[in-house]
């Protein structure tokens, strides 16, 4: 188990590296190719009107005139080693992992990034324990119920919910709860250790509307894996045993119905940001989400390194927690 | 003209764009009727002309969102109209525009400054005296030498680059040239030769020539002090020591700014704010439409961006008598147009570009940018009726046929030497809706006169840099027509004029003069301009350079942009300040 873990750790470690190649050469080497030159690339990042020194200082600055590699290399070593910047009046040391200085802001990104990743971590725990609990209960009751008003029920919601998009959902609960009702007022992200009461309060909302989503699919696919299980032979003999009903379902049918669900979890979970992305817009909670949208707004292109790497990195570590967890759920599995 | 980019989240509502908008909505943006409620004095556009709920009350918490993120918080790095609107609230400029709502408030007045500039006979030095006993925050006080400093951080355009360079280009130049004081660390930091203190309150300025409009330039938020050993160059937008009403209690980075009362500032020392809240937060980067209900659910008291609410509350606002009782509809300050290039055949033609003056749309493209309350007011003249000495007049009957004059049109081609019309192209930024919008509006006006015209889109972040601000581009692709927008840095016509018709300010890349405009007779105004001190005679020559750039068809006019404000009922003190175009944030206070 452990070298399985070590294994896949290296492998992730060279994944990231080809992920940052990638987004490097997006968003650095194909505009050059497209024969935008890096003096046009440094307007961006100066008031208008520049004079040719403005730019020129500018582009000197983000040391955008050096070649790739080097830019790469310098991008590389910041994340590994960190880096030293100099603000004018003095220079300040930004440690590892330093994703770079924004071109916008003029600030470090990491710092900014890792004051937003509460609020994401909030927003997206709170909904997957909400979306995985509620999505699985009712995709179990539904399997054993089936054909009931409940099953019916609950499926056509379920349908709704994958239909709905998230800015549709969260608008019609703000305009419901938020703005007529204010039964909660005033959205904004309270950190937990300020106020627990506070920091749940405004998260009611995101919550309800990111699980909504998922859930919806989670209630279908357990409910699929619940019928189909349920009907396999070893369930049948379980039942012959005489097993009480409950350890039936639960011990045998469900642990066996949740494989393909903790797969598909883990991968939620890791692409959760894009979730994330669109609940903080509709909420304006200000997590990775929000910060992904500024960057790509104002073009900053350290920042949307900074935080495509951070997405990557969730996903392959994501992908690495789902194959061990396998192995615990599944005994079948467990070589 | 420079906006924050926006990207394609149309299903979102885009979050709103934001603008320099240097003018204000003026007299000529009331023409609305009174709202329904008779209780008070306040309905539609009450506020464009009038004091709304005027009130010495204090305490409160004030505040803003803001759809978009500040381009810095530091006075010296900013060149957002709704920032140096803000900035008024911590700090003090040597001049500042008079607070108080219509065309009052275009004057520029004293601020730090005990008086306007003195200038010399010849034109070329400036010298300001400054309050004394002015504090920062901590208690110090502001001397002369802490606003030299502030001009000084304005040169090194590698720490600060996103202000105006307005110093550099103006200030006479010495040699090696002054790279600002974060390399100059030299003579106490006080290295620009240009910029003299002879004691601790007075400063003069030497000039490179002479520029009449100076007053307005030490205008920008740029002049504020800053105390040369609390400077932190880029890190200073965290923390800008405050000479203003407020002072930084917190910054977390484009989220969120609380500003507290700043103790050491006075009333009588700064006429034009007022220290009414007990706190001000300031939210930033929020949905738009999130703002427009929590400021209607009374959660949020101002939207900071300044540039009007979204459709969806904007159908909300209109169809309800209270709630448009507490909105108001202003100019803006931008004007938008497209630039008729006067080099590219046959375009460089008079008659051709005429043509195109008469054949337009203007109801299309007002509809195109939003319609008469989001979009704006028909536009006849290049500068908005809110420029100073702006005068109206209407060469091609964009007021009177608005859905365009084909029989003129097509005289004018035939003058031209195309009466069957021509081809040329019409470039326009993809990513904004109503450009394009405009642009197929325009199309489609020409065609009915035989002009044949090519679309060119390209994207807003790259539009000036590479493409239409490149005259070699626009002329090597027969480029006939780019659209755009405009507001000036300062509410005369020089300030609204100079960057974008003087032939000398023709660059090969990121023009601003993109019709190549080289009219002698507009050029002659236009140093006229910068060297008449009398602001009256100055002033005179703004209708004369908006009539010549017209007779020459270099501009085609489309709206004098209007924005719909939703003016929160909690809000005491809420007035349009004309030269911002939005309510002033020095003076707000709560009931």
């Amino acid at each position: 188990m452990i070298t399985f873990i070590v294994r896949r750790l290296i492998a992730t470690v060279f994944l990231l590296i080809v992920v940052s190649m990638i987004v490097y050469a997006i968003f650095f080497l194909i505009p050059r190719l497209a024969g935008q030159s890096t003096y046009q690339l440094a307007t961006q990042y100066v008031g208008r009107n520049p004079t040719r020194v403005a730019v020129l200082a500018i582009e000197q600055k983000l040391g955008l005139s050096s070649p790739l590699y080097l830019q790469y290399g310098r991008f590389l070593k910041a994340i590994v080693l960190g880096t030293h910047y100099n603000s004018g009046t003095s220079t300040t040391y930004c440690p590892p992992p330093c994703f770079g200085y924004s071109f916008k802001s003029q600030q470090p990104v990491w710092p900014q990034m890792v004051s937003d990743i509460p609020v994401t971590l909030s927003l997206g725990i709170g909904a997957a324990i909400l979306w995985l609990v509620g999505g699985v209960a009712i995709g179990v009751l539904s399997a054993l119920r089936r054909g009931t008003f409940f099953d019916r029920f609950s499926m056509g919601v379920a349908l709704l919910g994958v239909s709905l998009p998230i800015f549709f959902t969260g608008l019609i609960l703000l305009e419901l709860f938020s703005y007529k009702w204010p039964i909660f007022p005033n959205v904004q992200f309270v950190p937990l250790t300020q106020n627990p009461l506070l920091w749940a309060r405004n998260l009611v909302l995101p919550w309800i509307c990111l699980a909504f989503l998922y859930a919806a699919l989670y209630a279908r696919l357990t409910r699929a894996g619940m019928l189909e299980t349920m009907s396999e032979d070893y369930i049948r003999t379980a039942r012959a045993k005489g097993l009480r009903e409950r350890k039936v379902i639960f011990k045998h049918g469900l642990r066996a119905a949740l494989t393909p669900i903790v797969t598909i979890f883990g991968m939620d979970i890791g692409l959760l940001l894009g979730g994330a992305i669109i609940t903080e817009y509709t909420f304006s909670l200000h997590g990775l989400g929000l910060f992904t949208i500024e960057a790509v707004q104002n073009q900053d292109l350290p920042e949307i390194l900074g935080v495509t790497m951070l997405a990557a990195f969730f996903i392959v570590v994501a992908n690495l927690v789902v194959d061990i967890l396998y192995a615990v759920v599944d005994p079948r599995v467990r070589t | 003209m420079r906006r924050p980019r926006t990207i394609g989240l149309a299903a979102l509502g885009a979050a709103a764009a934001l603008a320099l908008a240097a003018c204000g909505g003026g007299s000529s943006g009331s023409g609305g009727s009174s709202s329904s409620s008779s209780s008070s004095a306040a309905g539609f556009n009450a506020a464009v002309t009038t004091v709304v709920n005027p009130s010495s009350h204090k305490g409160g918490t004030l505040t803003f969102g803001s759809s978009s993120t500040p381009d810095s918080t530091d006075p010296g790095n900013t060149y957002y109209a709704f920032m140096w609107n803000l900035t008024r609230l911590y700090t003090m400029p040597l001049m500042t525009y008079k607070s108080c709502p219509g065309k009052c408030g275009l004057q520029v007045v004293p601020d730090l400054a005990t008086g306007p500039g003195v200038v010399s006979s010849n034109g070329l030095t400036w010298t300001y005296h400054i309050q004394p006993g002015i504090k920062f925050e901590d208690g110090t006080t502001v001397t002369s030498a802490d606003v030299k400093y502030a001009v000084e951080r304005t040169f090194d355009r590698s720490v600060l680059p996103l202000g105006p360079n307005y110093f550099s280009l103006l200030l006479a130049p010495q040699k090696p040239a002054y790279p600002g004081p974060y390399t100059d660390r030299s003579k106490n930091l006080m290295g620009l030769n240009a910029v003299q203190t002879p004691n601790a309150t007075t400063i003069v300025f030497h000039l490179a020539k002479p520029f009449a409009d100076f007053n307005y330039v030490v205008a920008i938020p740029q002049t504020a002090p800053v105390p040369p050993n609390k400077d932190t160059g880029a890190n200073y937008q965290l923390h800008p020591v405050s000479t203003g009403p407020y002072k930084f209690q917190s910054y977390q980075l484009n989220k969120q700014t609380t500003l507290v009362p700043n103790t050491f500032w006075k009333a009588s020392t700064d006429p034009n704010a007022k220290q009414l809240a007990s706190k001000i937060i300031l939210n930033w980067n929020m949905n738009a439409n999130d703002i427009d209900n929590r400021l209607i659910a009374g959660d949020l008291d101002v939207d900071a961006a300044g540039t009007g609410v979204q459709a969806a509350a904007r159908a909300k606002i209109l169809s309800s008598p209270t709630l448009k009782a507490s909105s108001d509809n202003p100019i803006s300050g931008f004007l938008w147009f497209a630039y008729l290039n006067t080099k590219v055949a046959p375009l460089n033609n008079l008659a051709c570009r005429q043509a195109i003056e008469y054949a337009a749309n203007k109801t299309n493209l007002q509809t195109a940018y939003g319609g008469p309350v989001a979009g704006g007011a028909i536009a006849s003249t290049v500068a908005p009726p809110n420029v100073i000495g702006q005068k109206s007049f209407d060469l091609y009957e964009a007021t009177t046929k608005p859905n365009g004059d084909i029989a003129k049109a097509k005289a004018a081609l035939k003058t031209c030497g195309h009466p069957n019309g021509f081809t040329t192209g019409i470039t326009y930024r993809s990513d904004r809706p109503k450009e394009v919008a405009a642009a197929t509006a325009l199309q489609q006006a020409l065609s009915q006169v035989g002009i044949k015209t090519t679309l060119h889109g390209f994207p807003a972040g790259t539009y000036y840099s590479n493409f239409a601000g490149v005259p070699k581009y626009m002329d090597s692709h027969n480029i006939g027509i780019a659209f755009g927008g405009w507001a000036a840095d300062w509410p005369d016509g020089y300030g609204f004029f100079d960057f974008i018709t003087a032939g000398d300010t023709i660059s090969p890349a990121g023009n601003t003069n993109i019709e190549q405009l080289n009219d002698p007779v507009v050029n002659s105004d236009l140093n006229k301009m910068a060297s008449t001190t009398n602001a009256t005679q100055r002033n005179s020559y703004t209708a004369q350079i908006d009539m010549q750039v017209m007779k020459d068809a270099a501009i085609l006019p489309e709206v004098y942009a209007k924005s719909l404000l939703y003016r929160s009922p909690n809000l005491t003190n809420v007035y349009v300040q004309t030269y911002y175009g939005m309510y002033n944030y020095a003076v707000l206070g709560l009931k």
